[in-house]
């Protein structure tokens, strides 16, 4: 038992909790995301309330941690390292929450897209797209849970990709606006773009990371 | 918020989901987090009741009317000014004001239920259940082991003493730290390991209830620090209550914070409670503007 | 190049130099520390002519003499005349002060320190007690000869003296340093910091616990090295013995005497012999008999506070 007792164990073991919590609402959205890429791709209209549903949960999380991290923030007057990974941490909340919505806002397009001819070339984009950003997601929230400061800074190359297939969704679609009809089109550029917000907020998920070990935000418009 | 396209989610939905395995993620292990420190529950039951307490000092009326609950198992912190009479009501609670001649209590404090100014309450029996840590460490000038085993054995602890002296000063987060010189003077510990010894010399006469009279103010940032953690631990045990100027400290180590203000009249400073509630929202969202300004800063 | 803002910074430094220097040592001063200086030099100048004085005396019959002049008893003849008798008498009315004014002193002061209410009447008891310290020793004298010679008397401890003996010179010098003893008690016992008996109240303790367990022990050395010096001051006191009666003159006591018949019979003590020895007309008992008593004496003074100083030092500084 040498060093037997920490100053502010207590405390500790809360930031440490803030930590799991933040890992557990990003698994949590991250699941959501790759129903929503599922639903989408494969048109499981029976499948959106669910996915809609598992929302629920992610804002009441969400809205639970911001008020027990606002708590520490007011309670125990945290500093330097643990100060930038509270401020990060309510940052991060924000990115997860705004993700969930995004993921429920996808699901809603499905229905628009009943009865539209089956084009492999828009599904296999948007499989592509779905899988790519969820993927940004989860290495985002590998980032919070290892405190890995490289992901944040590694994160604009990598999130190339989800923009490079978002351009080619758009264009593929607007290709065969004729061949799916108008409602279908808007249905598709609102999946494209909310897919592409997706990688977006994993980005700014893992620099708030980088922020919080670091000190120093990663280069780019983060 | 203004970025949300085409959403009908009711996004401030506070409800919590029947399951929350649901819609659990296969990504990361997870554990639930615990109940964070500041949102205490009202399960505890109360133990220490103030009702309607008035102190005077001979003519000097130094607190004017405090009321309020104390619930077992939770670290209850007395704040306000110099002069808001917050040590005088913690003194008054184990009846160590007693010990001024002066001084007179008026108005009811019970204990249980039990009133411990009712007329045959003994207050050397009072003081054995609710214990006192003071502002200055103050060990007596003997060896830390009799420092300790001093109360058990003014009231006929029967068990074994060596035992019960460990398991105080383990308590007490001190015994590893003076176990290879129990007999050396209590006086060759740091300011910081003398105020611990005090708690364990406190506890070990096993009282419900620890009243700490500005505990840390004599220690450094460090030695504060481990106080305020042992009070943490301390508090799964005991009932403990808090007096200190640091507000800070109060935010950190209590569940519930009580605000003392003094009222200046015709020259006499009389301490009164302004505000009892929980700690988180004491100092997030507390409902009185005389407690704002005291816990930001702009004023006392 | 020098710009404004040096020059003012240069003007600054010559300002502050001015305000915080001073121009050499301060005559005043000077001379007042030299005057205090010479004062102590004066007194020890006087002490030690003093000192030599009495031990160049006293040196010659230690020398001739040796041990036997502390060994022996009192004798007329200045060849065989020791101190012993005067030890002996000293030591056992220091002995009855001992057991009688330290605990009643002790007891007194914990009552007025610890139990007395803050009134009139403690204040006024306090401030007596005072008042007793400052009361001339010949008063004392008196007071043992009108009450305690007859009270030991009384209870048949007379003896051949009438109670004009050792147990009433005792009780007389009790009651005269009693008052000292009560001040310097309670002097100590103030002096236990309240943070003490507060830690005591705080586990549960009685006052009786707190007083006995801690209070007392804390003040015990402050208590000890008082009485120590009070039981000197005692040794040395002549006034009050000569008025109750002590034996000036030559007298020898029985060889046979049982310890009852010594105490209640004639005795003497140090200052006493020193006193009666110097107002000899033999030219042997006051040139330098009385001297080397006088040395005798101061040794033992000298002892006894320096047993009150090493007291003190070590268990000064414990709070």
């Amino acid at each position: 038992m040498e060093s037997a007792f920490d100053t502010r164990h207590h405390y500790d073991d809360e930031l440490d909790d803030i930590r799991a919590a933040l890992v557990e609402l990003g698994s949590m959205v991250a699941a959501n995301i790759r129903r929503a890429g599922v639903v989408v791709t494969e048109g499981r209209l029976n499948e959106v309330d669910a996915v809609i549903g598992a929302d629920r949960p992610i804002n009441a999380r969400y809205h639970d941690l911001e008020e027990k991290v606002f708590t520490i923030l007011a309670l125990q007057q945290p500093v330097a390292s643990d100060l930038r990974f509270l401020v990060a941490a309510t940052r991060i909340l924000y990115e997860m929450e705004r993700s969930g919505d995004l993921a429920v806002n996808i699901v809603k397009q499905v229905r628009r897209l009943d009865g539209v001819p089956t084009d492999l070339r828009l599904d296999g984009l948007v499989l592509r797209l779905s899988d790519a950003s969820a993927r940004m997601f989860d290495h985002a929230v590998e980032a919070v849970a290892t405190m890995n400061a490289a992901i944040g800074i590694g994160a604009e190359q990598e999130d190339e990709e989800t923009d490079t297939v978002t351009g080619d969704l758009f264009t593929a679609v607007t290709e065969r606006q004729d061949a799916i009809g108008l409602e279908a089109c808007v249905a598709l550029f609102y999946i494209g773009r909310f897919f592409e917000r997706i990688a977006d907020h994993g980005v700014n998920i893992a620099q708030h990371i980088t922020f919080a070990v670091t000190g120093e935000f990663p280069d780019g418009d983060g | 918020m203004a970025d949300r396209i085409g959403t009908t989610v009711d996004s401030v939905d506070h409800t919590r989901p029947e399951t929350l395995e649901d819609a659990s993620p296969s990504l990361a292990a997870t554990r639930s987090p615990r109940v964070t420190g500041g949102t205490p529950s009202d399960e505890h039951a109360v133990i220490l009741e103030l009702s309607d307490v008035n102190a005077y000092y001979g003519d000097f009326h130094a607190v004017d009317s405090v009321s309020l609950p104390i619930r077992e198992k939770e670290v209850t912190a007395f704040i306000g000014p110099s002069g808001c009479g917050k040590s005088t009501v913690i003194r008054s609670i184990n009846r160590m004001n007693d010990l001024i001649p002066t001084a007179r209590i008026e108005g009811a404090i019970t204990y249980h239920g039990v009133d411990l100014y009712a007329p045959g309450v003994d207050p050397v029996e009072v003081r054995r259940r609710i214990g006192m840590v003071f502002q200055k460490p103050n060990p007596f000038p003997k060896s830390i082991y009799d420092n300790v085993a001093f109360g058990p054995k003014i009231s006929k602890y029967s068990g074994d003493m060596d035992e019960l002296v460990e398991r105080s000063l383990t308590r007490a987060a001190l015994w590893d730290e003076v176990k290879d010189k129990l007999s050396d003077s209590a006086y060759a510990l740091s300011g910081g390991q003398q105020q611990r010894l005090c708690i364990a010399r406190a506890i070990a006469t096993s009282p419900d209830v620890l009243l700490m009279d500005e505990p840390a103010s004599a220690l450094d940032p460090i030695a504060t620090l481990r106080i305020e953690e042992l009070m943490y631990e301390l508090k799964q045990e005991y009932t403990i209550v808090i007096v200190t100027h640091n507000m800070q400290q109060a935010a950190r180590v209590s569940d519930r914070t009580a605000f003392f203000s003094v009222d200046v009249k015709e020259g006499q400073r009389t301490g009164r409670l302004v505000e009892f509630a929980d700690t988180a929202t004491i100092f997030t969202n507390p409902q009185h503007d005389e407690t704002e300004d005291y816990i930001t800063g702009r004023f006392g | 190049m020098t710009t404004a803002a040096t020059r003012r910074e240069e003007a600054t430094r010559a300002a502050v130099e001015k305000a915080i220097t001073h121009g050499g040592p301060k005559l005043g001063s000077l001379a007042f520390r030299l005057l205090l200086l010479a004062l102590l030099v004066m007194s020890f100048v006087i002490l030690a002519a003093l000192l030599a004085d009495i031990a160049s005396s006293a040196w010659p019959t230690f020398a001739e003499r040796g041990p036997s002049f502390v060994m022996n008893g009192l004798s007329l003849n200045p060849a065989t005349a020791g101190v012993w008798t005067g030890i002996v008498g000293s030591l056992i009315i220091a002995f009855i002060v001992a057991i009688l004014a330290f605990p009643v002193g002790v007891a007194a002061a914990i009552y007025l320190e610890e139990y007395a209410p803050d009134n009139r009447r403690t204040r006024f008891v306090d401030t007596t007690v005072r008042n007793l310290a400052g009361v001339p020793s010949i008063v004392y004298g008196l007071l043992g000869l009108a009450i305690f010679v007859p009270v030991v008397r009384g209870i048949g401890l007379g003896g051949s003296t009438g109670g004009k003996n050792v147990i009433a010179a005792g009780i007389t010098m009790a009651a005269l340093v009693l008052p000292i003893v009560i001040i310097t008690s309670a002097e100590a016992i103030r002096s236990v910091p309240n943070s003490i008996r507060d830690a005591g109240y705080g586990v549960g303790a009685t006052q009786w616990e707190v007083i006995s367990s801690h209070v007392l022990p804390s003040a015990l050395p402050g208590i000890l090295t008082g009485t120590v010096l009070t039981l000197a001051r005692a040794f040395g006191e002549t006034a009050p013995l000569l008025v109750i009666g002590v034996a000036t003159g030559f007298f020898s006591p029985a060889g046979d005497a049982t310890l009852l018949d010594q105490l209640t019979g004639p005795y003497t003590a140090l200052p006493v012999v020193v006193f009666s020895w110097s107002r000899q007309t033999q030219a042997a008992f006051a040139d330098t008999l009385a001297p080397a008593a006088i040395v005798v004496l101061l040794t033992v003074l000298f002892a006894l506070n320096g047993f009150a100083i090493w007291l003190r030092n070590r268990t000064e500084g414990r709070w």
